[in-house]
């Protein structure tokens, strides 16, 4: 039985899934409310939620802000696998701090600021989430370009995610040939499995190498196109920047979407000076 | 191509900034992945993929590959997963940064094994000790009269020192020093033409960090230990101002909230009005 649940799991996390995430994750919600907004806009509300939470301690504020983070995620329809990954640093990490705390003669009170500093970074992360991967990555990095972020980054953000799935699908192909002609060690014993592992390890190490000379001939391809439509110089020059950032545009749904975000953060402010803790 | 010392076109260093951020970014997406194992107290939080933006540095031009392997890291596995941790992701920026630069410059020919192996655990050693640094300046900022606390400073001085020596014997051996001593040679010769470039030797090596730039260097990392400290200390701001009397604590939160506004919204109208007289 849980053999047979190992290797379900095991079938599920495979490099093509992990494609197929990180692909949904990037183009597959482009209809949600969230991406359709302004992504100048959203950038600010970011930046609001990613840094006023380190100053509160309050828990009902931090309550709030927690909940309407969880709500834009959820609009915002991210992918599970990164939900997931959330879920996986922030529960081991504080669940991991109050099992040591415990053995230091820590009570309910170290939970409760625990559960304080949780708060703090899960809003933070979900803030980052909603924004980071709720949006389309070529209107996120058209709204760095325009606050004036180094271009480079924003050319990384946009190149990335295009990469990315071609990157993953090169090293399992490379990764699989290894496997067909070579032969894994029997992990039947202990030793046998740490030679299995030191076995995997060097073959992920090894099919590197094909995969950076692969990965060099495609940046010389991509940096020589680049290169022909004037990218240096494009970069840097305001005309073609009004000409690139001009379908960016803030009208009545960012007004909503802001009005929204202050008027929930006042109320948790005022329900949280009524019930006064 | 010149054979002057460090001559490197910038569609050259477009080039090794692209190739090394998508190589890093894809191996730190899968090691953000692995879970990291621990062992009692012990966590063994390896830079497993430090190796490949090492051969790089070492190969090409150092800054570029540095610049490339951080951005990488920070689009790859931290924006594109949403684990963007905001001002804190400066630190391991700059400190990955400044780590493969510097060992990138160290190595002045590549067919010498020996630098090569010296400086790829060089590189950890440095890296580590600098995120140990911060760590330690975090914990004396974070808590009030840091030496008040019986046992805290030995305490958190000894896991800091045990986690470093661990990472360092770990990760700075079996994966930093063994795969560059594999791939650094092999690649020589091989993947530079693939770019366009002349392979490094000791004439056309770039040339050591000046002294401005090591200066910068420095002044970058204190600011990103002050941005740490400052993440993780600063938050008693609003705390000790509401032992002011209710009504100043009021018009202060007042005043700030409508300075951000304002800064915002003129931000805002002159980057439009720059963006439409272009």
């Amino acid at each position: 039985m849980i053999e047979k649940i190992s290797e379900s799991v095991l079938d599920k996390v495979s490099v093509d899934f992990l494609r197929d995430q990180v692909l949904k994750n990037a183009y597959g919600n482009d209809d949600t409310p969230i991406a359709a907004l302004d992504p100048r806009v959203l950038l600010l509300w970011y930046l609001f939620f990613g840094i006023v939470p380190w100053f509160l301690n309050d828990v009902i504020v931090l309550l709030g802000f927690f909940i309407l983070t969880v709500v834009t995620t959820r609009v915002a329809r991210v992918a599970p696998l990164v939900l997931f990954v959330f879920a996986l640093g922030i529960f081991s990490q504080t669940g991991y701090t109050f099992i040591v705390s415990l053995f230091f003669e820590g009570d309910l009170d170290t939970l409760l600021s625990l559960l304080v500093l949780t708060l703090k970074v899960a809003t933070c992360s979900l803030a980052s989430i909603t924004v980071f991967s709720g949006l389309d990555p070529d209107r996120l990095s058209n709204g760095l370009l325009w606050f004036g972020v180094p271009e480079r980054l924003s050319f990384s953000i946009a190149f990335a995610y295009r990469v990315l799935p071609i990157l993953m699908e090169e090293l399992q192909n490379i990764l699989l040939s290894y496997r067909l002609r070579g032969r894994a060690p029997a992990h039947d014993t202990l030793a046998g499995k740490v030679r299995w592992l030191i076995y995997q390890v060097r073959i992920v190490i090894q099919s590197f190498y094909p995969l950076m000379l692969n990965t060099a001939k495609r940046s010389r391809t991509t940096v020589e196109a680049l290169e022909l439509k004037g990218y240096r110089y494009a970069s840097t020059n305001l005309k073609v920047l009004k000409i690139k950032l001009s379908s960016l545009h803030a009208g009545r749904r960012e007004a909503v979407f802001v009005a929204i975000s202050v008027a929930w953060v006042v109320l948790c402010f005022v329900v949280s000076k009524i019930v006064g803790l | 191509m010149s054979v002057t010392r460090g001559s490197y076109t910038q569609s050259q260093k477009l080039m090794t900034f692209v190739l090394s951020m998508s190589l890093y970014g894809l191996a730190t997406l899968i090691s953000e992945l692995i879970p990291s194992v621990q062992v009692g107290i012990v966590e063994f939080s390896v830079e497993f993929f430090l190796f490949i933006p090492l051969a790089i540095a070492m190969l090409f031009d150092p800054l570029s590959a540095a610049l490339g392997a951080a951005t990488g890291e920070l689009v790859f596995s931290e924006i594109m997963l949403g684990q963007f941790g905001g001002i804190g992701e400066l630190e391991k920026f700059l400190t990955v940064t400044i780590a493969l630069y510097v060992a990138g410059t160290l190595v002045k020919d590549p067919r010498n094994m020996k630098a090569v192996a010296l400086v790829s655990f060089g590189c950890t050693a440095l890296q580590l000790a600098m995120s140990a640094g911060v760590d330690i300046c975090k914990v004396a900022f974070a808590v009030e009269e840091f030496e008040a606390v019986p046992g805290l400073p030995e305490s958190v001085y000894f896991t800091e020192g045990f986690a470093f020596a661990n990472d360092l014997l770990f990760s700075g051996i079996l994966f930093c020093m063994l795969p560059t001593m594999f791939l650094v040679p092999r690649l020589y010769g091989k993947i530079e033409p693939l770019l366009g470039m002349k392979p490094r030797t000791p004439e056309n090596a770039p040339a050591a960090p000046s002294a401005g730039l090591v200066i910068a260097a420095v002044a970058c990392f204190a600011v990103a230990v002050a941005v740490a400290c400052f993440s993780e200390a600063g938050f008693s701001l609003i705390e000790w101002e509401a032992e002011w009397a209710e009504s100043e604590t009021a018009i202060f939160t007042g005043i700030v909230v409508s300075a951000v506004v304002a800064l915002v919204a003129a931000f805002w109208a002159h980057r439009n009005a720059q963006l439409r007289s272009a």
